[in-house]
């Protein structure tokens, strides 16, 4: 009997595993798995955030370095695991986090912030999205709404679940979400892989959305090892995203991608057979070729984890951003040489090419440190008088930039 | 500062260098370690009868506060002594079971992952068999899966060996 069914009727049946099948009893975490033998004592492992959050007075904030005219300074700190970000139509920003298990409104009162906790206790929230007064969350397994928000920030209630039953395996993975609203009214969400180079089932690997009308999920694209950002262009209305290359492979492979979704398909990005377009994995590979699958639009860097992903149309920046995206990184843990840990801005030419540029530098202080970064950028908002935010969660601190002739 | 340390050195000892065998030092382990420990205390991640209700009332201000304090006290010399042939066994078991890969060669610890280097010879054989049984909380299943491969007869060694070595 091979080891995958075995252990598939062992978990089933709730047996005891024998003994020489002892490892699936606790499987590593998924980071390690897909681990070479000749990387078995390799030191890289991902960085914990500070759960308990630290305060941007302790930390080198002056250090942050963004182009000439443009501002970054601190809006808010003391939200742990500060991820992902919505705003309000009165204003409200919402923050979410994964460890933490919570999602927050922050109000700002004259200059001054208030943070409130909405919700605690939800199964890894990563994803929040708003509209026409509506909050959605999306944990592991589900989809919930929240109604009227706006007006019961004390007092938010239960929601009303929108999907369930997203995480049926209950197994490690790349199993938090990423949750934005489409233009066509419908809710988009990763289901990331469920490790670092393990075959998905059909749902997994892959951007789905679900119409919160009715409940009824389609898939968007397929073999997307785990985005954690998108958004539509604003001209165009393509969706675009980004994809975190596996690990494991060395230092300078794969990378990071940005893809596009080109209107009315449903492409297959490769995972787990190919990586960034043109790079077929050593086990999954074999036999196949890369040229069956979508391309990205852009690579973006090898371990520079790609996280929020926004359009800007706001109106403070110089007129050569309108249209450009932001790229948040989070920056690298499997590679011996670090990098990312920035915020980036990506142009594109009158073909609609991609090529990307830093924005925001300066939270790496020693690419052969461990850690090597003093804060780790998540996700991007663009906030109504045209200023942007941006998230850290190794610091639970919110970032703004602003700029001024 | 809000949260008083001297709380905590009532069991965990002088400037946190326990003197009990069951309770684990504080001194010279990582800040992140100790904040992240107390956050899971307080959060119910992590469940002990003496330690959850003295983290219920602190804020995540007093957790940093407690975890910069006490690592920056200097770490005692251990009380306990290895037995000469488990101190001789220790190294090669703690590279074999990976624990210096993440604990660091010294075994200091860093970050959110904990100095072994000294501890309390009951308490690191309590967690490591927690672990093992998948009872003790785990930040991302990475020390679970680790002690799988421990037998009773390794964790015996290795926290011998382990509670004897002088931090350093």
């Amino acid at each position: 009997m091979n080891r995958v069914v075995a252990a598939a009727i062992a978990a089933a049946f709730a047996v005891p595993v024998m003994a020489q099948d002892k490892p699936a009893a606790a499987p590593p975490p998924s980071w390690q798995q897909g681990k070479p033998a000749a990387l078995q004592e390799s030191t890289l492992h991902p960085f914990a955030p500070h759960l308990t959050g630290r305060p941007a007075k302790d930390l080198p904030v002056d250090t942050l370095k963004v182009p000439a005219g443009f501002k970054v300074e601190v809006w808010a700190d003391g939200i742990p695991e500060a991820r992902s970000l919505a705003l309000g139509d009165k204003g409200t920003v919402f923050v979410s986090n994964r460890n933490a298990k919570s999602v927050y409104a922050v109000l700002d009162k004259g200059g001054k912030r208030e943070v409130k906790t909405l919700f605690t206790g939800l199964d890894a929230p990563n994803g929040i999205a708003f509209n026409k007064g509506t909050l959605y969350v999306a944990e592991r397994g589900r989809i919930t709404r929240h109604d009227g928000i706006e007006g019961k920030l004390d007092s938010p209630g239960e929601g009303k679940v929108v999907v369930d039953n997203l995480d049926p395996s209950r197994a490690a993975g790349h199993f938090w979400k990423f949750l934005a609203m489409g233009p066509d009214g419908k809710l988009y969400f990763n289901i990331g892989a469920p490790g670092n180079i393990v075959m998905p089932n059909y749902t997994q690997a892959s951007i789905m959305r679900v119409d919160p009308a009715n409940g009824v999920l389609e898939t968007v694209a397929r073999g997307v090892r785990n985005s954690v950002g998108f958004d539509w262009h604003p001209k165009t209305k393509e969706l675009w995203f980004t994809n975190h290359g596996r690990d494991w492979l060395g230092d300078n492979s794969p990378n990071d991608t940005l893809h596009r979704v080109a209107a009315k398909t449903v492409p297959n990005f490769g995972y787990p057979f190919c990586h960034q377009g043109d790079t077929l994995d050593p086990e999954y590979g074999k036999n196949r070729s890369c040229a069956e699958f979508a391309k990205p639009a852009l690579k973006l860097g090898a371990h520079i984890a790609p996280l929020g992903m926004r359009f800007y149309t706001g109106k403070m920046f110089p007129a050569e951003y309108q249209n450009n995206a932001f790229i948040a990184m989070h920056g690298s843990w499997n590679r011996t040489t670090k990098q990312g840990y920035n915020v980036m801005r990506v142009t594109f030419d009158e073909k609609g090419q991609p090529k990307m540029q830093p924005f925001v530098t300066g939270f790496m202080t020693d690419e052969k440190a461990d850690p090597p970064m003093w804060g780790r950028p998540v996700d991007l908002l663009v906030m109504k008088d045209g200023s942007m935010l941006f998230s850290d969660d190794y610091n639970g601190i919110i970032y703004r930039v602003t700029y001024s002739k | 500062m809000a949260a008083d340390s001297a709380v905590c050195v009532a069991c965990h000892g002088p400037d946190g260098n326990s003197v009990n065998p069951a309770v684990p030092s504080l001194a010279a382990q990582p800040a992140q370690f100790l904040s992240t420990s107390l956050y899971m205390f307080r959060e119910g991640n992590r469940k002990d009868p003496q330690m959850s209700p003295m983290a219920k009332g602190l804020s995540n201000a007093d957790l940093n506060e407690l975890g910069a304090y006490f690592s920056k006290q200097k770490a005692a010399p251990p009380r306990h002594k290895s037995s000469v042939e488990n101190a001789a066994a220790g190294p090669g078991l703690a590279k074999k079971f990976n624990c210096s890969q993440c604990h660091g060669p010294a075994l200091l610890g860093q970050q959110h992952i904990p100095r072994l280097a000294g501890q309390q010879y009951e308490y690191l054989g309590v967690q490591l068999r927690g672990f093992k049984a998948g009872t003790r909380a785990d930040i991302d299943g990475n020390m679970t899966s680790a002690a799988q491969a421990l037998t009773d007869k390794d964790i015996e060694v290795l926290v011998d060996y382990l509670a004897g070595l002088v931090a350093q």
